[in-house]
């Protein structure tokens, strides 16, 4: 989240869209009902109506995998309403920005498109520089060549009609809903938008999130209380763990892994190609530098480039998603997978065959609480035949959240530490003494090796105590970092250096835990002021509560509206000051250089409109990978720039065999896979049968009744489950013609005290073209009657 | 008598997370009860002797074309006139100094009178079995954390919910919030009502409703008959003084087939569930 759960009390108005909070983060409610109580607007956009829509003022429907279309119609409306905030967006975003000639978009691909690689050269979606080097602007927004222009150019063909006919939405609901969000566009207002897997989940899952980011700065909302694009994590820890580099193309903190590639072959190679000339990511060498100092240690020196050459490198451009790497597991090019609380089987796509890709292991270890569907992926419950399953199979009983101490990360990025509240059952241990374990064990086991192969394992420090118990202080001295000759702690990521004189162990957490102590257990209910409590927990980054906060003041430094209160530049001082910490540079007065570069941490200070990723620099609507229209808006129907994976693991479904769209989603009462909740009595009473959502026209059609058992099928699988027929599901009224959605709940599986079918048997392999994330919200199936 | 404090449950204001029914169950320790699928995402049909607080979920289409999502908290209301404590033979019924209504276990003999007594369909009866294997039953409801509240705690119910639909406050503050809440509710929901019924003087759970009560399975205007008050009040003390337990439990048997018929007469009337 840009922003975090508190503020949402602050908004005059939240989007949810790509998310169903009162289902998933019912906390947030806590929070948007007090927003309501003050006047606050509520709207709810999903295909179906959820107990998020029973909240909301407004609901709107749309047809799963057309969000950019239903975006793109809201940027045209601000557009040609005025309603967007110009002092912003002139101040504060790339708008002004003039597009280097190269520049072009036909019929749904951009300029620069290699067919065969499926993907751009994103170099050729550059900004103007004159002969010093500077990007060459037009203030006035005028320029047909400038970001505005062509933004507004692009999006002029997202009117109103076209849109509804690709989404589905009644047209007097859209036009309640621009009009509603549209009023946050006025300074002073704030508009949150509230988005979780319902938007990343599609092949087009990075532009989806892009657009809304567009949104919010067109509007002014991006740093506001009350405003941002907030992502809601699926998982108590999910942010925690992509923080700490669970992505396998990053290392801690969003840096880079280094790949095997020719310029990155010396540690200054890699640098130099990773390192951008400005914005604050110029200084990724300290952070980079330190982090290789808490990973080796002594052993990590000027003289060896600070142990670089012991990080092991990716194959340049490979995927090492979870998709190709089932797609290898398929292929029999793995050995062996350690899976810590993961249970695809139930939560992976196509999940069919990721169960037998799982078969072509030599070896498998599962840690987790429960035995799931995929520790027990071999047994005769799970379908399979032991005696032709070779692959040998271990299972560690993990310990729960309240058997261990640590900390999570929240969405809005609060650092909380937890306390150990009873001891570990039976022989069940914490995920860090398990991996501790496992460190010690293969440190022992190389330390008397020559190979120059086995050098990293013996480089690695693993200084965290005596005995098999390690010391958790330790490492939360360590990932804060502290200066080697001295041994102090590190107040704040800013002191870091590259010459290997400190360690951190992941930079954005520099200044959780100084010489004052771990500043996450802190727990002091004092509220400075718009419910920040800056001194409850610690955010990342500097304890910042609202990131681009210093784009909640005006470009002299003075909030839009007094009611909206965060940081202002006090000129007494000379410093920004306020209830939050400032998302800038404390000291830079806004009538210096830079001093509006509200987003500091980018190259150009700026929010970007136009930013190029995989796909192109602007959001374009492209159809998922099955659906059963044509795309309207060009005669590209897939994004151009996702790739195909194994075909084996990806049968494809036509519309004339699977007309009707599905999507998948989660309950209350489960949590993923269901290995946690399908284990507590009291949750599997609450939701204890697989059920498949459809329209009362649907079943009609179909000659399904309500709790009649149907069987759903799609290219890749069957699944049977119980027919809840509902209100709450509409035909999709298409511009083509009328498409029939279903929707189900993918928590189930085989193992627990509650059990049925599994909805990721129908899901397809496929995913977005940047994240790979797979597009388990928008794929194509039949239904009928068992 | 009525309560000082009541229960408040704002059903607008509920977004149906179900945390108040885990809270039950797990500060009374009642065990899970698996129902066959209901054909929504209700879980279970009714209130059980196990199951003391069930969210109900109600699709209405509405008289504008519109579409609303109705959930209720649904839990005993611990009425201060009860049928179930009119009905009861044995005394085992009673009100606390909190407005609760509870069952005194020791002396529930398991006779079912107040299932039939009740008009909300809240108190049922439970079957357990002794060391030797013999079943008996008990009448069980909520409480209302009759054992929190004599703790200085709120009902757990209401500590789980996260969004106000749930309070536990002083009865003046409730029923001024109550209003409140009513006036701002009533563009959206033209039906809206506060329920409270008089009938039987009040009830310690008091709601908001979004739509009629019938529209929730609720009797519009529930009353303890008098033929229940007469025997509770009057006939029961004498009787037993003169006829001893047995016969009145004969007696209590032919009354509380007489309740039971008020009571089917009353479900005629709630068309809607």
């Amino acid at each position: 989240m840009t922003n975090h759960w508190n503020d949402l009390q602050h908004t005059d108005c939240a989007m949810i869209i790509g998310a169903n909070p009162a289902e998933n983060h019912p906390i947030s409610f806590k929070w948007l009902l007090k927003a309501k109580g003050k006047g606050g607007k509520i709207i709810s956009v999903d295909p179906r109506y959820t107990r998020t829509s029973q909240q909301a003022d407004i609901y709107g429907s749309l047809r799963s995998g057309s969000d950019i279309a239903f975006m793109g119609g809201l940027i045209n409306y601000m557009l040609e309403k005025e309603l967007y905030h110009k002092e912003y967006v002139i101040a504060y975003t790339n708008a002004s920005f003039i597009v280097d000639e190269k520049y072009s978009f036909e019929d749904g691909l951009f300029n620069s498109y290699d067919e065969a690689k499926r993907s751009y050269d994103k170099t050729s979606w550059a900004f103007k520089k004159d002969e010093e080097g500077k990007i060459l602007k037009d203030l006035t927004l005028e320029d047909p060549r400038c970001v505005f222009q062509l933004m507004k150019k692009h999006y002029s063909r997202y009117d109103v009609e076209t849109v509804i006919g690709v989404t589905g939405t009644d047209k007097k609901t859209y036009l309640e809903i621009a009009k509603t969000f549209g009023a946050t566009g006025k300074p002073g207002k704030s508009g949150t938008i509230l988005y979780a897997m319902g938007a990343t989940q599609h092949t087009v899952g990075t532009q989806n999130v892009r657009i809304y980011a567009m949104l919010q700065l067109l509007l002014g909302n991006v740093g506001m209380p009350g405003g941002g694009v907030n992502a809601l994590r699926g998982e108590s820890n999910v942010q925690g763990s992509t923080d700490f580099g669970l992505l396998y193309h990053n290392v801690n903190g969003y840096m880079e892994v280094p790949t095997a590639s020719p310029e990155e072959a010396t540690y200054k190679g890699f640098l130099e190609k990773n390192t951008p000339k400005s914005g604050y990511w110029r200084n990724k060498p300290k952070f980079y530098t330190s982090m290789l100092k808490a990973y080796y240690g002594n052993n990590a020196t000027a003289q060896n480039e600070f142990g670089y050459q012991y990080m092991p490198k990716l194959t340049p451009k490979k995927d090492y998603s979870h998709m190709r790497l089932f797609d290898a597991m398929y292929a029999g090019e793995l050995e062996g997978l350690l899976m810590f609380g993961t249970n695809p089987v139930v939560g992976g796509p196509n999940a069919g065959k990721e169960k037998e890709a799982l078969s072509k292991l030599k070896w498998m270890v599962a840690v987790d609480l429960w035995e799931t569907e995929t520790s027990a992926f071999w047994q005769e419950g799970a379908g399979s035949k032991p005696a032709d399953i070779q692959t040998e199979v271990f299972f560690l009983p993990a310990c729960a959240s309240f058997e261990k101490e640590g900390s999570i990360t929240n969405s809005g990025r609060w650092m909380q530490y937890r306390w150990q509240a009873i001891q570990p059952k039976g022989e069940s241990k914490a995920d860090l003494e398990i991996i501790h374990l496992l460190a010690l064990r293969l440190k022992e086991l190389y330390q008397n090796s020559t190979k120059p192969a086995d050098t990293p394992i013996k480089a690695m420090s693993w200084d965290y105590g005596h005995g098999n118990h390690p010391d958790i202080d330790l490492v939360c001295r360590e990932i804060n970092g502290y200066d080697m000759n001295t041994k102090k702690q590190i107040s704040l990521f800013a002191n870091l250096k590259d010459d290997g004189s400190t360690c951190s162990g992941n930079w954005i957490y520099c200044g959780f835990y100084t010489e004052e102590g771990n500043l996450s257990k802190r727990r002091d209910h004092t509220d400075e002021g718009m419910g920040n409590f800056l001194n409850w927990s610690w955010a990342w980054p500097a304890n910042r509560r609202i990131l681009g906060n210093r784009a909640s003041c005006n470009p002299s430094g003075q909030p839009w509206s007094k009611d909206k209160t965060v940081v202002y530049w006090d000129a007494a001082k000379r410093l920004w000051v306020g209830n939050d910490v400032a998302d800038f540079p404390k000291d830079r007065a806004p009538d210096i250089e830079g001093g509006t570069d509200a987003f500091f941490m980018l190259p150009t200070g700026k929010g970007g409109l136009f930013a190029g990723v995989n796909e192109g620099p602007f959001p374009e609507h492209y159809e998922p990978y099955e659906n059963p229209v044509s795309n309207v808006f060009s005669n590209i129907q897939l994004n151009p720039a996702v790739k195909y994976g194994l075909e084996e693991m990806n049968a494809k479904g036509e519309a004339k065999d699977f007309p009707i769209v599905a999507t998948t989603y989660r309950i209350s009462e489960h949590w993923q896979s269901g290995a946690m909740t399908r284990n507590q009595p009291w949750l599997s009473e609450l939701a204890s049968h697989m059920f498949i959502e459809m329209s009362e026209e649907l079943a009609k059609e179909k000659g399904i009744k309500n709790k009649d058992k149907v069987i759903v099928t799609s290219a890749r699988g069957k699944v049977e489950a119980y027919a809840l027929v509902t209100k709450r599901f509409k035909p999709h009224k298409l511009k083509e013609k009328t498409v029939h959605q279903i929707g189900m709940p993918w928590h189930f599986g085989y193992k627990g005290i509650v059990t049925g079918e599994t909805a990721n048997r129908l899901t397809p392999h496929i995913g977005d073209a940047n994240t790979t994330i797979p597009e388990y919200k928008a794929f194509l199936c039949d239904v009928r009657r068992a | 008598m009525a309560a000082e404090y009541l229960k408040f449950v704002d059903v607008t204001k509920c977004d149906g997370c179900r945390a108040c029914m885990v809270a039950c169950k797990n500060w009374n320790d009642l065990p899970p009860e698996y129902e066959e699928f209901q054909g929504s995402i209700q879980s279970h049909e009714q209130l059980t002797a196990h199951t003391w607080n069930v969210l109900t979920f109600n699709e209405q289409e509405t008289t504008n074309g519109g579409f609303e999502w109705l959930f209720r908290h649904q839990s005993c209301l611990h009425c201060v006139q009860a049928g179930c404590e009119k009905a009861c033979p044995e005394d085992a019924i009673s009100h606390t100094k909190f407005g609760s209504v509870v069952v005194d276990a020791d002396k529930c003999v398991g006779c079912g009178y107040c299932v039939q007594g009740c008009q909300f369909n809240v108190i049922s009866l439970a079957t357990y079995k002794d060391k030797r294997g013999k079943e008996y039953r008990k009448a069980q409801k909520c409480t209302l954390c009759t054992d929190r509240l004599e703790q200085g705690l709120q009902p757990a119910c209401v500590t789980a919910c996260h969004t106000d639909c749930l309070i536990y406050d002083e009865r003046e503050a409730v029923l001024s919030e109550a209003n409140s809440r009513l006036l701002q509710v009533k563009d959206r929901f033209p039906n809206a009502n506060i329920y409270n019924p008089q009938g039987i003087k009040g009830t310690t759970t008091v709601y908001l409703l979004a739509d009629k009560p019938s529209v929730y399975g609720l009797p519009e205007n529930p009353k303890v008959a008098l033929s229940q008050v007469v025997w509770k009040d009057y006939a029961q003390p004498i009787g037993k003084a003169m006829l001893g337990v047995t016969t009145m439990a004969v007696i209590g048997a032919v009354i509380s087939n007489s309740i039971a018929k008020v009571k089917n007469g009353d479900k005629g009337v709630d068309h809607h569930e």
